[in-house]
């Protein structure tokens, strides 16, 4: 008989669904513990360190006062915005890319390019050129998402099987139909996974974008929070854009199994 | 006329900054119509190659392939192939998998639906017309790709070492299961493998091929009577023809390593 010790800490071993969330949950609660003995002990001043109650209470008077929606909505309106229009051109031309040696020869350069760039650095440029409302926000998205999109939509595009394509010309199929029956449905759940990593980055350039020039968003009530020294909003708001990022990624995951059955993941 | 009629073939390919590389040479090669015939040669003397000419994925640098009469230029649903390895659509589900070439050829849906039954039945598959690739074996897998190649009714079916990656129980299983749809559907097959077994077990004749530049070293012809069952293994004859056939890969392969 193994101790338990030795059978938990083996490599690439399963463990029992008890011990997994008996695990995850001492290091939650841990975690929140740890912050209560720091804030409620007094180790630390309240306007370093809020205590748990505090950030409760700044978001029910944001609730109450309507900031937090209003600042929540704008981001996510931007957000989304961005990453669709990006999404709309990448996955099309990602396919492309990956497959059609003349597009790849197009395209390549240029979005290697860009995609070293760091967006921040763009932000003075596209503040200059696009104003600093929304259109700006959704400006700095798309780009920062768009280039990435491509990359990893073309290698996925890259990776589907020469025998699937050969398969299908021999069993008749022309190139037109080969390309929209076989290559794109074989690069959906690459494409679908790209999707839903790339939009957790699109949450960095958003708030990188609104900490530098904005009146709305979780970014901007984020740095307005930080002014005051209302350490209770800024945790507030990093607590909302963590809670948020937490949802779109169940839901995308949800989205997956329920458009690619076949690919689902558990 | 034969069936198909291969023509002096040659394919030479450029690598990027190598030396030219000669794959095949003076291949001629004819095929009976109904005939099994196997080319067995050891790896990398482009045997694959000579399969992908014929379904015209690739092009000859000289010679030509024919038909029934006609020269190939580019692949077509007339040649039906079953690769190595796993090609089902693994959106689809194994009856959409078989439909698929008819569905591209514009066959009405009840045609297209009773024909990919039959051909789940011929391979043995009833009951998982609605499975998808993921939830079968590799055994399985080839049988739908079997039955997918089969319900386009090719002039020809070509096989890329199709049992290659299964485990030697399934693969004779398969190999029994190929047999027995060749007798029914008196179909044109160019099978190849490495398996000198497999060659004689199921080939009418066996076309050795020669390391790189892979040519035709010998035919052979298996005078084993139809249907054969595992039993021919172990008889003299099978015994014969396989030491007469190892015999010839062997200097091949020796010349290959030297």
């Amino acid at each position: 008989m193994r101790s338990a010790f030795e059978a938990y800490t083996a490599p690439k071993k399963e463990i029992p669904r008890s011990v997994y969330l008996t695990v995850s949950a001492f290091v939650g609660i841990s975690v929140l513990a740890g912050w209560c003995i720091l804030s409620y002990g007094g180790f630390v001043r309240p306007d370093f360190l809020p205590t748990p109650a505090d950030v409760v209470w700044a978001g029910v008077s944001g609730l109450q006062d309507g900031s937090l929606l209003l600042n929540t909505a704008v981001s996510v309106g931007e957000i989304m915005a961005g990453f669709i229009l990006a999404s709309i051109a990448a996955v099309p031309l990602g396919i492309l890319m990956g497959s059609f040696k003349i597009v790849e020869a197009a395209i390549e350069p240029v979005t290697n390019f860009v995609r070293y760039l760091p967006v921040s650095a763009l932000i003075p440029l596209l503040i200059l050129w696009v104003g600093i409302d929304m259109s700006e926000k959704i400006t700095v998205i798309f780009i920062g998402t768009l280039f990435q999109q491509l990359i990893l939509i073309a290698d996925v595009s890259r990776g589907v099987s020469h025998d699937l394509l050969d398969v299908s010309y021999t069993l008749g199929a022309d190139r037109r139909t080969v390309v929209t029956r076989v290559l794109v449905p074989a690069t959906m759940p690459g494409v679908m996974d790209t999707l839903r990593v790339t939009l957790g980055w699109a949450w960095t350039y958003l708030v990188v974008a609104e900490l530098v020039a904005a009146n709305k968003g979780l970014g901007y009530f984020i740095l307005n929070s930080m002014r005051g020294l209302f350490t209770d909003q800024i945790f507030l708001g990093i607590t909302v854009i963590g809670l948020l990022g937490l949802l779109t990624d169940q839901l995308f995951k949800a989205f997956r199994n329920w458009l690619l059955p076949w690919a689902a993941e558990n | 006329m034969a069936k198909l009629e291969i023509e002096n073939v040659a394919l030479r390919f450029l690598p990027r900054g190598g030396k030219p590389v000669t794959a095949l040479e003076g291949i001629t090669l004819a095929v009976e119509k109904n005939e099994f015939a196997v080319i067995v040669g050891p790896s990398g003397c482009g045997k694959s190659s000579l399969l992908r000419l014929v379904a015209g994925l690739i092009e000859p640098t000289t010679g030509i392939i024919r038909l029934d009469g006609k020269a190939v230029t580019r692949p077509g649903k007339d040649r039906g192939m079953v690769f190595q390895s796993y090609t089902l659509f693994p959106w689809l589900t194994v009856q959409e998998n078989v439909e698929f070439g008819l569905r591209v050829g514009g066959v009405p849906a009840e045609e297209r639906r009773k024909t990919a039954r039959h051909f789940i039945t011929e391979v043995g598959l009833e009951g998982f017309e609605r499975s998808y690739p993921r939830q079968l074996s590799g055994g399985m897998m080839q049988r739908v790709a079997l039955a997918r190649a089969l319900a386009n009714d090719p002039e020809i079916l070509l096989m890329d070492e199709p049992f290659g990656a299964l485990d030697s129980q399934t693969r004779s299983l398969m190999q029994e299961l190929l047999l027995k749809i060749w007798e029914h559907a008196q179909k044109t097959v160019l099978f190849i493998t490495h398996d000198i077994d497999e060659a004689i077990f199921l080939g009418d004749r066996v076309h050795v091929m020669t390391a790189r530049p892979g040519r035709i070293k010998e035919m052979v012809e298996i005078d084993i009577p139809r249907p054969r069952s595992v039993e021919v293994l172990t008889e003299p004859k099978f015994i014969a023809l396989k030491r007469r056939i190892m015999g010839l890969i062997h200097e091949e392969a020796v010349r290959a390593m030297a």
